[in-house]
């Protein structure tokens, strides 16, 4: 019972942006079984010949309503991203009218490299501490909202507007609060007598750096969706947990983090992919990609910064595209299985 | 006994709930104060809070440096007319999944859904060659046109119709209504929160819309405000206006807030509202 | 089965895109050979006539867009004729340059564009701009018309593939306030050495200050790093290459870019600006740096505003060599190859123009930058700021940037990284710089040197 309440909620869960479009890519794999089942409305004593001249029609309606969306979808996303496979087997400088098709050299060149090791190693840096933190965080959050607080409403609208605002502008008000010379950070840390950190010539605090704002930005997120999560939590069953004596810690661990776990896995994956997919606020607070070349920001260093190898680039980013996908596979088969056990 | 609940309620409580109001507001309440500081004010190691003698010459200068009224003009339009069509858009194809049947519903869903795992860099070169081959560089529709297909929102849309109860529908079949008149008349009314929803995600994405914008417009009368704040950025050579680009943020940032001031409670309602009820 | 989406559908859909990918050839390069094309060579100029509209990219460096504007109304002026019509490509040289080689994929391709000193060579070895030679001559303009060091920076296999527009050196800026209170003398240091004398001296002077962090700050790595540390290096003897071989991790640029290491981290009197050295200095947080002459404009009008004393001077010279060790930077202009000839040509009729002596000293007195012009006349200029006067005088002594520096594509990006590991890490000089010529040699075999099949 509370899981499919739990369910519900989640599947409603309707936040998102388009600059992170995969964050809710995959709630449908996450809804219980039940739910995601389309509607077969059983249509007793229907005629065949209705039927058909009905499903004739109803096929006609579908490609009304459905047509124009699909069509712009195929030729905006799928073409591109065909366009882009092909792409990715060339020897391609951006702007030459010609090209050099090299198969899979690209991507034997990059798997090669060192720079593999350093990309992929930020990208897993980056997506892992901004998912664990952005939902560890937002859970928090998300347990003190779910108290009956005074202002709890006003808070929680101003914790989740971050989520709302222009990457580009968060970005250069970040910027400007981390400078280390006239930044209000190194200010408040001169105050307590200590000299600011490099935060964008240090490769290893420029990360840190673009975490912490990105964190900042999707933490609202995942604490309304964890809120959400909460508030379905039947509030007898904590109380009866209560009255056995339970402590609120044992509480929160054997009663809520388990009702919790459709949420959490949710989340999981939403803010996993949008995290693989983060862009503009590395851009804008560390332009050359010192230190914070993710998959998706070294793809748009090799073909715009100043290699301009548009073919490598590519590969990159088809990389990437296969990385996001294997991820999808990866929860569906998690579904199926649940699906078994359930 | 009562003591020990106020102090608990106010340190598990009150006091982290200031606290994470405090992290979201102060950055901003510190952009918008650096953007009335004058320069002496801003390049210095011997910060004051507050401003000095608190002006607007930011917000002009910026608004001559750029033309900012323009590209505030170019955004409205822009979000309004993208994120209408993309609204529309979702309903229809959302509605068509779920209700009409049809037999590749399944097979179309999936194309839906993983356009969602496409990402959106990948797009740039391939797009900008139709739309400038379709003569669409330094327009609005060159600007709007490659994000209309709306992946999320109908996948959104999608799961929402799903929990709507059969029952009505069912009843409507019955009177002999239409798909036309059953979107309109029955899905569309019960969904507005959804919809709502999907509308202030949609609205703040294309008014937050940045790489493709910049590729696409190369005119400062046709660029949006994301792209426009960039090109405050001093170019060739330091010296940086921080005041200036302050005030460009507020001007980015300002509008999506009060929008999201005001459909705020839908969503999150919209939210909790689902875990209650269903 | 009730899953809402089955693996095996899901695996079947990714397949049918992969296979579809052959179907995608029709759009982008072309991969049956050929290459780059010379379009100029059979091209009767005296025979086109010049079209009415063409476009100029610009990322008005300095702040240029007004003055821009006013140069293209003079241009109208003198030639009716042909509208110019002023495209933003974006606020920085990489923007530009990103813009031009994605319009290079479309039709709509700009016809004049600003190119700074890393792009203009890239563009001449893909074929998307053209040499210029035959054109100049159709439009009655001889390269020594032009500032010889400038002009000459745009040659390659003999032809001129730009013409010099906004055009920059690196100045020492320093905050007279601070020397005065070191007791040192109110000018730019003659070598590094005098400076490393000077600078524990400067800093100590200034020790009580708050938020005072060093007497020299290094400009910012990224964009800047590769450039004004040649300054460094060929002070002390040494280079990122000579030509085409790579001197990355010689003697002598191994000790320079120890020199650089040690007055960072051992002797601790500089430090490396985030973003822009020369606002650390206007927040006196520092007592010297080296900026663009670009900023020289705003940089003494904002002192002027936080009364403040600010002088500019040569770049100090080291123990090998005193002078020439500056630099040039900042862009030129190039004609794109891609257009009909009728464009072309109006394109080098504007070109010509708005680098002729009268612009070049309007745009001068706008933003700083060099008069690319011989005969410009900036005695009014001077007049107005003394100080610009050092930059005429600087230009006399710049040589030409090292090849690893502007021709290489990511040449720059691997000199980045490489500063950063020296100047921020602390890594090991001697072997970070044998890192970075086997990178930069790797780009040279693989990029670069397939192309210049003369």
């Amino acid at each position: 019972m509370g899981r499919s309440d739990i369910g519900a909620a989640t599947q409603r869960t309707p936040t998102t942006t388009r600059s992170n479009p995969a964050r809710l890519a995959t709630a449908d794999a996450v809804l219980p079984p039940g739910e995601a089942a389309l509607p077969r409305p059983p249509r007793p004593g229907l005629e065949a010949r209705r039927w058909n001249k009905r499903s004739r029609r109803d096929a006609l309606v579908f490609v009304a309503f459905a047509a124009p969306n699909v069509l712009l979808i195929l030729l905006f996303t799928y073409r591109p991203l065909i366009t882009n496979i092909y792409y990715s087997t060339l020897d391609w400088t951006l702007g030459a009218a010609s090209a050099t098709s090299v198969g899979l050299g690209n991507y034997v060149e990059f798997f090669d490299s060192p720079d593999a090791s350093a990309v992929l190693g930020v990208t897993a840096i980056f997506t892992v501490t901004t998912v664990g933190g952005a939902m560890a965080l937002g859970l928090l959050v998300a347990l003190t909202l779910n108290q009956r607080l005074k202002g709890r409403t006003f808070a929680r609208a101003v914790v989740f507007a971050p989520y709302v605002l222009s990457g580009v502008g968060v970005g250069l008000v970040w910027l400007f609060i981390f400078d280390p010379t006239y930044g209000v950070l190194s200010w408040m840390l001169r105050g307590i007598g200590q000299l600011s950190p490099q935060w964008v010539n240090d490769p290893k605090l420029a990360l840190v750096m673009v975490i912490l704002v990105y964190i900042w930005k999707n933490l609202g997120y995942c604490a309304v969706v964890y809120l959400a999560g909460l508030q379905s939590v039947p509030p007898q069953l904590l109380e009866a947990a209560s009255l056995d004596g339970a402590s609120s810690a044992r509480r929160f661990v054997s009663i809520v983090v388990p009702l919790l776990s459709p949420t959490t896995f949710f989340l999981l994956i939403t803010t996993l992919l949008s995290s693989l997919q983060a862009f503009d606020i590395i851009r804008i607070m560390t332009p050359s990609g010192n230190g914070t070349s993710t998959l998706i920001f070294d793809s748009y260093l090799q073909a715009f910064g100043s290699y301009n190898r548009a073919g490598y680039s590519a590969a990159i980013s088809v990389v990437l595209f296969l990385a996001l996908l294997i991820m999808t596979a990866v929860q569906l088969r998690f579904v199926e299985r649940k699906v078994h056990y359930s | 006994m009562s003591w020990q609940n106020l102090g608990r309620t106010v340190a598990g409580g009150y006091l982290p709930l200031a606290m994470a109001t405090l992290v979201v507001f102060l950055p901003l309440l510190w952009m918008l104060l650096s953007s009335l500081k004058a320069p002496g004010e801003i390049v210095t190691t011997d910060l004051a809070l507050w401003p000095r003698n608190p002006s607007l010459q930011n917000y002009a200068d910026a608004a001559s440096t750029v033309p900012f009224a323009r590209f505030f003009l170019n955004s409205v339009i822009v979000t309004v007319v993208g994120s209408s069509i993309k609204c529309i858009l979702a309903i229809f194809t959302a509605y068509a999944l779920v209700f009409v049947r049809f037999p590749f519903k399944r097979v179309i869903f999936l194309l839906i859904l993983v356009a969602l795992m496409v990402p959106p860099q990948v797009s740039v070169l391939p797009n900008y060659v139709l739309i400038a081959g379709m003569g669409g560089l330094n327009t609005y529709w060159g600007i709007i046109l490659p994000g209309l297909g709306t992946a999320f929102g109908t996948f959104l849309l999608r799961q929402h119709f799903l929990t709507l109860p059969q029952a009505i529908l069912e009843s409507a079949e019955i009177d002999g209504a239409g798909h036309w008149r059953k979107l309109w008349k029955i899905v569309v009314p019960v969904s507005i929160p959804s919809i709502a929803t999907v509308a202030l995600v949609t609205i703040v994405s294309e008014w937050n819309e940045y790489i493709w914008p910049l590729i696409v417009t190369d005119h400062p009368d046709m660029m949006t405000l994301p792209v426009g704040l960039t090109q405050l950025v001093n170019s060739d050579g330091g010296t940086q206006n921080w005041g200036m680009l302050m005030a460009g943020a507020v001007i980015v940032l300002l509008p999506i807030l009060i929008i999201f001031a005001a459909l705020q409670r839908y969503i999150v309602s919209g939210l909790t509202q689902g875990s209650v009820t269903g | 089965m009730s899953a809402p989406l089955s693996r095996k559908s899901f695996l079947t859909l990714t397949g049918a895109s992969l296979g579809a990918a052959a179907l995608a050839a029709c759009a982008g390069p072309s991969t049956s050979g050929g290459g780059t094309t010379d379009k100029s060579t059979s091209i009767d100029w005296s025979k086109i006539k010049p079209a009415a509209t063409i476009s100029f990219m610009s990322s008005h460096p300095g702040k240029s867009r007004e003055t821009e504007l006013k140069l293209i109304e003079a241009f109208h002026a003198a030639n009716p004729d042909i509208t110019v019509n002023l495209i933003t490509g974006g606020s920085n040289y990489e923007e530009v340059a990103q813009k031009f080689q994605t319009a290079q994929a479309g039709t709509e391709v700009p016809d004049v564009v600003v190119a700074s000193d890393v792009w203009w060579f890239r563009y001449a070895v893909s074929g998307t701009v053209l040499a210029l030679d035959e054109l100049l001559n159709a439009v009655g303009v001889s390269t020594s018309d032009y500032a010889p060091g400038l002009i000459s920076d745009y040659e390659y296999n003999n032809k001129q593939w730009a013409v010099p527009y906004a055009r920059s050196t690196p100045l020492f800026y320093f905050n007279k306030d601070h020397f005065k209170a070191a007791g040192v003398p109110e000018r730019a240091p003659a070598t590094w050495s005098e400076f490393s004398e000077w600078a524990p001296k400067i800093k100590a002077a200034q020790n009580s200050a708050s938020g005072y962090q060093n007497a020299y700050q290094y400009p910012a790595i990224a964009g800047y790093a590769g450039w004004t540390l040649q300054n460094v290096l060929w002070g002390m003897g040494g280079s990122w290459s000579k030509e085409w071989e790579i001197t990355a991790d010689a003697a002598a640029s191994v000790s320079a870019m120890q020199w650089v290491q040690d007055s960072i981290v051992k002797d601790g009197w500089a430090g490396v600006s985030s973003k822009n050295a020369i606002t650390d200095l206007q927040a006196g947080a520092v007592s010297a740096t080296i900026s663009s002459s670009a900023d020289l404009t705003a940089t003494l009008k904002a002192a002027k505003e936080a009364n403040m004393r600010i002088g500019v001077g040569f770049l100090p010279g080291g123990p090998v060599s005193a002078s020439p060790v500056c630099p040039t930077g900042g862009s030129g202009l190039v004609v794109a190859s891609k257009t009909a000839p009728e464009r072309q040509l109006a394109a080098a009729k504007f070109v010509t123009f708005v680098t002729n002596a009268q612009s070049a000293a309007t745009l001068s007195a706008a933003t700083g930058y060099m008069p690319v012009a011989k005969d410009a006349d900036i005695s009014a200029i001077v007049a107005q700021t003394p100080e610009f006067a050092t930059v005429v005088d600087q230009l006399k002594v710049t040589r030409t940037q090292d090849f690893a520096k502007t021709f290489l594509p990511g040449g720059d990006q691997e000199l980045a990284k490489a500063a950063t590991k020296i100047m921020n890490e602390k890594a090991e000089v001697k072997a970070t710089l044998s890192d970075l010529r086997a990178a930069l040699e790797t780009i040279y075999t693989k990029d670069v040197k397939p192309k210049l099949k003369s």
